[in-house]
């Protein structure tokens, strides 16, 4: 009887201890703050908020997808993204990414990225944008006609980037300082499609036009 | 005996470890003579009952050579030790022998890129190899280096090498080492470069000479490759 006792107050006693403490906060809230935790350490180039540094070649990263973020954290991290002499920011970023030690750490900073509003930068570069709308064309079957990218075809979006990170990423691309690792297979598709813009100037065109779209901003 | 800590591996380590070998012993052995005469005169000296202590001011002759004999013996291996001292840094910094091979060392935040001459062991041609935290080097060969920054002042550690030399922004600075042992050794940043500093580790691979031309070979044809395919 005194067991049966006991025992009653020991599970009233653990409703109450469960009742006071809360129910725990569900696993995506735990990730964004443990990735606002790891966050502190991009900050020091990418900001607080996430709106990149043109002096720091820091892209714009805020309200990026997370599985984008997440897939190229992990380029990083396996030497398939700044591994060229060549590229300086991405030797830059690379060792930052191996800062994150496991898939759980990169997957809690890519919601947390995802989490931040995104920035409306500035255009720092002249290109055609109507030249650069027909010059698009190929790359929309990947990016989307607005700009806003495809997971499914693992596309990011492309609407909202600076300009300036845009054209050092088709120049990277094209001169094999990014995509050309062996183990990157979509580096390697966009290596393909960057071979197609012939010279810097159709490359600042692209960009240009890229500047003008706008998709998802209702929805980001 | 720094070699008990972590393994030499140049002609420069084992003569930076015969100075530090001889530091060691001459100030060792002296210190604990001077320690033994120390606590000898604290047990004679002790208090004993009906025996006064005296004021000694060491003016007498048998006092004060307590003093000036040590002195003589600090000078003499003063003079020992500055002559090795100079010696090795004569050695190691200030005579640059002729190379068998030049490299290029490019510090950056927060990475190292290494320009391998290729087979034709001259830089600035089509077969130079260039890695990232890699730097492959055959042994008992005699390399310069051409050490620059791309952006703040970093430091080109091998500790293998005993070698420890700061890069500075706007600067080529030459150094060398004559590897002697083949392995796998660390090179570090050792000056503190920003917040990615202890995140540019890189490799040095010491290897044979056989070893080292077949590694050469397959990163020239993997250059000509990539260099056909990026173009």
């Amino acid at each position: 009887m005194s067991f049966l006792r006991l025992g009653v107050f020991a599970a009233a006693a653990s409703a109450v201890a469960v009742a006071a403490l809360g129910p725990p906060p569900p696993a995506a809230a735990q990730d964004v703050a443990r990735g606002a935790a790891h966050y502190q350490l991009c900050a020091a180039c990418h900001g607080d908020q996430g709106a990149g540094s043109e002096p720091r070649g820091a892209p714009a990263i805020a309200g990026l997808p997370g599985w984008y973020v997440d897939a190229q954290l992990r380029k990083f991290r396996s030497g398939q993204r700044g591994y060229a002499p060549d590229d300086e920011t991405g030797l830059q970023m690379r060792p930052m990414a191996t800062a994150l030690r496991t898939d759980e750490d990169v997957a809690s900073v890519a919601a947390y990225v995802a989490r931040l509003p995104p920035a409306a930068p500035a255009p720092t570069l002249a290109g055609d944008a109507t030249r650069g709308q027909a010059l698009f064309a190929p790359c929309s079957a990947c990016h989307g006609p607005d700009g806003g990218g495809n997971e499914a075809l693992k596309g990011p979006r492309l609407a909202g980037q600076p300009d300036w990170y845009l054209l050092a990423q088709l120049v990277k691309f094209k001169s094999g300082a990014r995509g050309a690792h062996k183990d990157d297979a979509t580096g390697a598709q966009m290596r393909a499609m960057a071979s197609t813009l012939v010279d810097e100037r159709a490359m600042l065109d692209v960009v240009a036009y890229v500047r003008t779209l706008r998709a998802g901003e209702g929805a980001r | 005996m720094l070699e008990w800590l972590i393994p030499a591996a140049s002609t420069s380590a084992e003569e930076i470890d015969w100075l530090f070998t001889l530091i060691f012993y001459t100030v060792g052995f002296w210190f604990l003579v001077a320690q033994g005469i120390f606590f000898g005169f604290i047990l004679k000296f002790r208090r004993r009952p009906g025996v006064r202590s005296q004021y000694i001011a060491g003016e007498s002759t048998d006092e004060k050579r307590w003093i000036s004999w040590p002195h003589y013996v600090v000078i003499a291996c003063d003079v020992v030790l500055i002559a090795g001292a100079i010696a090795v840094w004569r050695d190691v910094k200030q005579i640059i022998p002729t190379p068998d091979e030049t490299i290029r060392v490019v510090a950056q935040q927060w990475a190292w890129t290494f320009v391998h001459p290729g087979p034709d062991h001259r830089l600035d041609t089509p077969d130079d190899v260039v890695t990232v935290n890699e730097l492959h080097v055959r042994n008992d060969a005699t390399y310069v280096f051409e050490l620059s920054s791309r952006d703040v002042v970093h430091s080109f550690s091998v500790p293998v090498f005993r070698l420890k030399q700061d890069a500075v922004p706007g600067r080529v600075i030459t150094g060398w080492f004559r590897p002697t042992r083949t392995g796998t050794f660390d090179i570090a940043c050792a000056e503190m470069c920003g917040i990615g500093h202890a995140l540019m580790p890189a490799v040095l691979h010491v290897e044979s000479a056989e070893a080292h031309a077949a590694w050469l070979g397959d990163r020239t044809t993997v250059a000509a490759a990539s260099s056909e395919s990026r173009s």
